[in-house]
């Protein structure tokens, strides 16, 4: 690694094979369930610009803003795919550097809510470049570990690909951003688990992991971190407080019963019950609006678009795709899992955003590069696997 | 799974397909996880829950009723609703974490002092999810500060009520009351009457007294809110406001202030801590005036009084929070002599010409008794001892009567029981006999006891509303009212609810004959110069002056006392006759005038009243000194 490597042979395949040839192992059905899951997004962010009394065809509504950054995904999730995934290999270092300078730049003069500094305006729009960072970590990450593959087994490989997270987990904490550093640490766990790295150090690994717990809780760990984890194992404590949420968000939930009250209609959210009902809380509102068929068409579209992103790391020919789809998928799954486990009381609150539902411009466009390379990755092999 | 012929660069790919099944199979463990949990929260417990989503969001609310108003006899209002701001905060809705923060910019905005707001949230009479009174009577520009800063302000909310206005000020406080906060015990006892944690309550005087009337009834609606508690909408109005009813008192303002008036000059004249004025319609017992000074201010009560004004007011030693013409008791002095002269006649121990020898003192046992005037009067009958009150004569008609006579009569004249006029806090009075001796000091009323209780010292006490209805049936011929003061009450539409009606208490059960002897006796009081110039008024009054000891001696031996006038105006200048509609009593508490000040207080009164030219007040007795000396 570090050494620039042209592959002039690959740019020739793709300008003479036939672009028929391409397209066929193009996934559409990946790209119709990210589709899909974008639209649901969308109509949730539809019905609370509408239930907190904002035209959503005022050109500041969130419902427009969603539109247009859904406009923007689509046209960086195409680009993505047109653009040979092969060329990251490459580019895997400096893809590391932008990472942590762009990281390092939302410290400086980013803005954020209760003092954090996570957001960056470009233009009129707000960007989170947290969100980016986890795919560009999947990028160094997949690469790393497709260049190691024989050497999975040595605890040095693990340790490697640690260190390589280590700047950017620092960089998240000090937004500080307990969410993504959370998220960044599953995917890391996710990628060397289907790397197929030892688990004899893995497991060690996971061990001292559970063993830094009371050190991560008296110095790392800020107040209103403990006390969500806190409010979490016994939300009666504060009702008002920090247990708030998680009684609200459980409350809209049962609200919704099997039909869901309807789009628009939800009154936990609506009556400003749900304190951040269309952000990191959105599933909630989705569950009382649309019941729980809406709340099981959402795992289903997951799981279908999960079992797409692993079977194109099943299918890649090289590592690299195969690790890449790793980390995409452990990144999905994480933050489904995690976001859903809070908003029904399952697991605590975090600000982990739920992919496609949650409202934010840098998660979708993050999720649209991601899933770009996978289609990048799919139509780049020599031949389909099946 | 991988065709021949084609380089596979993936060495140990069954590890990682086994990897990727047992990810599928997490990712599906999870995701079930997830369902079960789902269909838990919204299949099994959903109807709890939405239960819950709808009582979040939906409340029942109380709309006010207008509070009734308040009328004097001749229409004048005096009670006025206005419309004004409040500031109440709901401590559910206020973090613990930020109630130090919302309490210190409250403080700033409402110029109150934190330790008031905190005392208002922490005296909460309801739950932590009701409101709390913080403030009345805020200026609108603060009003709407506060409900700009709501989102910094959690909890806080402003709501416009209608405060009371009280027209007249302090003029009729003691009468009036006030309104005010409504207190943890009283709610509990009400909330089922509809009342609510934030609400006003009468506290005193006829705000008190004719609470139900006034208030109305509180209709319901349901609204929704926010989660801050802000009101989204109305649902339903699911019963109706019904206006409170109106009151008009038996009060004539113009007397009210000529009665102040004459109280405000005594009281500044001779320094006095404390005076009563009333007047009454003996006819019908309705009360015309009645002042208590000192006072305080209801409008101060009814725009939120702060603690340290309150605490002011209650540790004040003169009471002004009581009314004390009829909270308070005192003793009667020689105006209780109508009792014993009366009482002696009906009883015929005398008829109104015996003559009964008066002395310098009588002894019982090893104690004097003495005549005020240390010298005796001769022997005279009963128009001549009360008129020039002698002690030593009612000390021996007392004997003749025996205490249990006595205090039957006194109790024929209303002594010793509450008079049951239309206001809170009164009090009975002591009317000592056998029994109330035995009950209160476990022995037997003793001879000088005895003597004493017939001039209206040692155990005796009354009301300065007690003596003055005594003379009352005095001066209507011998009938008992039951005074009032609330003359009418209206309905929101205007129906009387309830007419002026006189109530008979009873007949004292003299005959009429007594009535007159003693009407002569009081009209001699007056003319025998007893009273000096108030004979050379123009106006016919008939009275009785008190001078009652009390407490303990001082250096000299002499005892702090009060001075009482109680009188009444025959209605055509004859006093044989019961026709009077005008007695007044005047009362200045532990005077230490030279002369009797209250006698001068109810001739400036008169004087006021009547529209009397010549100004015939005597500005010497009204000095500070020795009564004892000047006598």
């Amino acid at each position: 690694m570090g050494v620039l490597k042209a592959e002039p042979a690959k740019v020739q395949d793709w300008a003479t094979t036939a672009v028929g040839a391409y397209w066929r192992a193009y996934d559409i059905q990946l790209a119709i369930y990210a589709l899909l899951l974008a639209g649901l997004g969308l109509a949730m962010s539809y019905s609370s610009t509408v239930v907190t009394g904002v035209n959503p065809l005022d050109p500041s509504s969130n419902f427009l803003r969603g539109l247009m950054w859904s406009g923007i995904a689509v046209i960086v999730f195409m680009a993505a795919t047109f653009f040979d995934y092969k060329w990251l290999k490459t580019f895997a270092w400096p893809i590391y550097f932008v990472n942590l300078g762009l990281l390092a730049l939302s410290l400086v003069i980013g803005t954020g809510i209760g003092g954090a500094a996570r957001w960056i305006a470009i233009g009129p729009l707000q960007f989170q470049f947290s969100e980016l960072a986890k795919i560009l970590m999947i990028v160094v990450l997949a690469n790393y570990l497709a260049e190691r593959h024989d050497r999975l087994g040595s605890l040095r490989v693990i340790l490697g690909a640690c260190i390589l997270m280590v700047p950017t987990w620092v960089l998240v904490m000090l937004q500080p951003d307990l969410g993504t550093s959370l998220v960044l640490a599953g995917i890391l766990a996710g990628m060397l688990f289907l790397s197929g790295a030892s688990m004899k150090w893995l497991g060690a690994l996971a061990g001292l992991v559970i063993a830094m717990v009371p050190i991560a809780w008296n110095y790392i760990l800020r107040d209103y971190q403990k006390q969500r984890l806190l409010s979490f194992l016994n939300p009666a404590s504060d009702p008002q407080g920090a247990g708030y949420q998680l009684t609200q968000s459980q409350i809209a939930v049962s609200a919704g019963g099997l039909f869901g009250r309807g789009l628009t209609n939800g009154t936990q959210d609506a009556l400003a019950f749900l304190p951040v009902g269309d952000t990191d809380f959105a599933f909630a509102r989705l569950a009382e609006e649309l019941g729980f068929i809406g709340a099981v068409l959402v795992f289903v579209l997951f799981l279908v678009l999960l079992w797409r992103v692993l079977m194109a790391g099943y299918r890649s020919q090289d590592r690299f795709g195969t690790v890449f789809a790793a980390g995409i998928g452990s990144l999905l799954v994480f933050q489904l899992v995690v976001n859903v486990g809070m908003v029904i009381g399952l697991m605590p609150v975090t600000g982990i955003p739920l992919p496609f539902i949650t409202r934010g411009g840098a998660s979708l466009i993050s999720l649209a590069v991601g899933l770009g390379i996978l289609q990048s990755i799919n139509i780049r092999q020599s031949r389909a696997e099946w | 799974m991988v065709a021949p012929g084609i380089v596979d660069e993936r060495p140990g790919r069954e590890r990682q397909l086994v990897r990727f099944i047992v990810f599928g199979i997490a990712l599906l463990v999870a995701v079930s996880g997830l369902t079960a949990r789902m269909v838990y929260l919204q299949l099994v417990s959903g109807q709890t829950y939405q239960q819950l989503a709808v009582s979040n969001s939906t409340f029942q609310q109380a709309i006010p009723s207008t509070r009734g108003l308040i009328y004097d006899r001749n229409g004048l209002l005096l009670v006025a609703n206005l419309p004004s701001y409040s500031v109440k905060i709901r401590p559910s809705d206020l973090p613990f974490s930020q109630r130090a923060m919302v309490v210190a910019q409250l403080s700033s905005l409402l110029k109150m002092d934190p330790a008031d707001i905190n005392t208002a949230i922490d005296g909460n009479p309801g739950s932590n999810f009701d409101l709390v009174r913080i403030a009345q009577g805020v200026p609108v520009a603060t009003a709407n500060l506060i409900a700009e800063e709501h989102l910094a302000l959690p909890g806080v909310e402003v709501s416009v009520d209608a405060l009371r206005h009280y027209t007249e000020g302090p003029l009729f406080s003691e009468v009036l009351g006030y309104t005010g906060a409504i207190d943890a015990a009283t709610l509990k006892q009400l909330k089922s009457a509809g009342y609510q944690p934030d609400d006003l309550i009468g506290r005193a005087g006829v705000e008190d007294q004719y609470e139900t009337q006034l208030r109305g009834s509180y209709g319901m609606e349901t609204i929704q809110r926010d989660a801050t508690g802000r009101q989204i909408q109305v649902l339903s109005t699911d019963s109706q406001p019904v206006a409170g009813d109106s009151l008009t008192l038996t009060l004539d303002t113009k007397m009210q202030q000529q009665a102040q008036t004459a109280v405000n000059w005594a009281m500044k004249a001779s320094k006095l801590k404390s005076a009563v004025f009333i007047a009454i319609n003996p006819q019908t017992g309705e009360i015309l005036a009645m002042v208590s000074t000192p006072t305080y201010d209801d409008n101060q009560f009814a725009q939120g009084i702060s603690n340290a004004q309150f605490q002011a007011l209650l540790n004040n030693p003169d009471k002004p929070l009581i009314n004390h013409a009829v909270g308070m008791q005192f003793p009667e002095g020689s105006t209780y002599k109508l009792v014993t002269g009366s009482g002696a006649l009906a009883d015929k121990k005398l008829t109104p010409t015996t003559l009964v020898q008066t002395h310098p003192y009588i002894q019982i046992g090893r104690d004097k008794y003495w005549d005020w005037n240390k010298r005796g009067f001769g022997a005279i009958n009963i128009v001549s001892g009360f008129a020039h009150s002698s002690d030593t004569f009612f000390y021996q008609v007392a004997q003749m009567l025996g205490i249990q006579r006595l205090a039957y009569w006194a109790r024929q004249f209303g002594f010793g029981a509450p008079t049951g006029i239309d206001l809170p806090g009164e009090v009975a009075g002591i009317v000592p006999d056998e029994k109330w001796k035995q009950d209160t000091f476990g022995q037997a009323i003793l001879p000088g006891e005895a003597v004493q209780a017939g001039i209206g010292q040692g155990f005796d006490t009354s009301t300065p509303l007690q003596l003055l209805n005594a003379y009352a049936a005095l001066a209507n011929g011998g009938t008992l009212y039951q005074p009032q003061i609330v003359r009418q009450i209206t309905g929101p539409d205007g129906s009387v609810v309830r007419p002026f009606h006189p109530i008979v208490l009873h007949k004292i059960a003299a005959p009429a004959s007594v009535f007159t002897t003693m009407r002569r006796a009081a009209r001699m009081v007056v003319t025998s110069g007893h009273t000096w110039n108030l004979r050379n008024e123009p106006f016919v009054v008939a009275g009785k002056t008190g001078t009652a000891e009390f407490g303990v001696k001082d250096a000299q031996g002499r005892l702090p006392y009060h001075n009482w006038f109680v009188a009444f105006v025959p209605l055509h200048g004859d006093v044989s006759k019961p026709d009077s509609q005008l007695a007044v009593v005047g009362f200045n508490e532990d005077a230490n005038t030279v002369g009797n000040s209250a006698t001068e207080m109810v001739k400036y009164f008169l004087q006021i009243h009547f529209g009397a030219k010549h100004d015939l007040r005597m500005f010497n007795l009204m000095k500070i000194g020795d009564f004892y000396g000047g006598n």
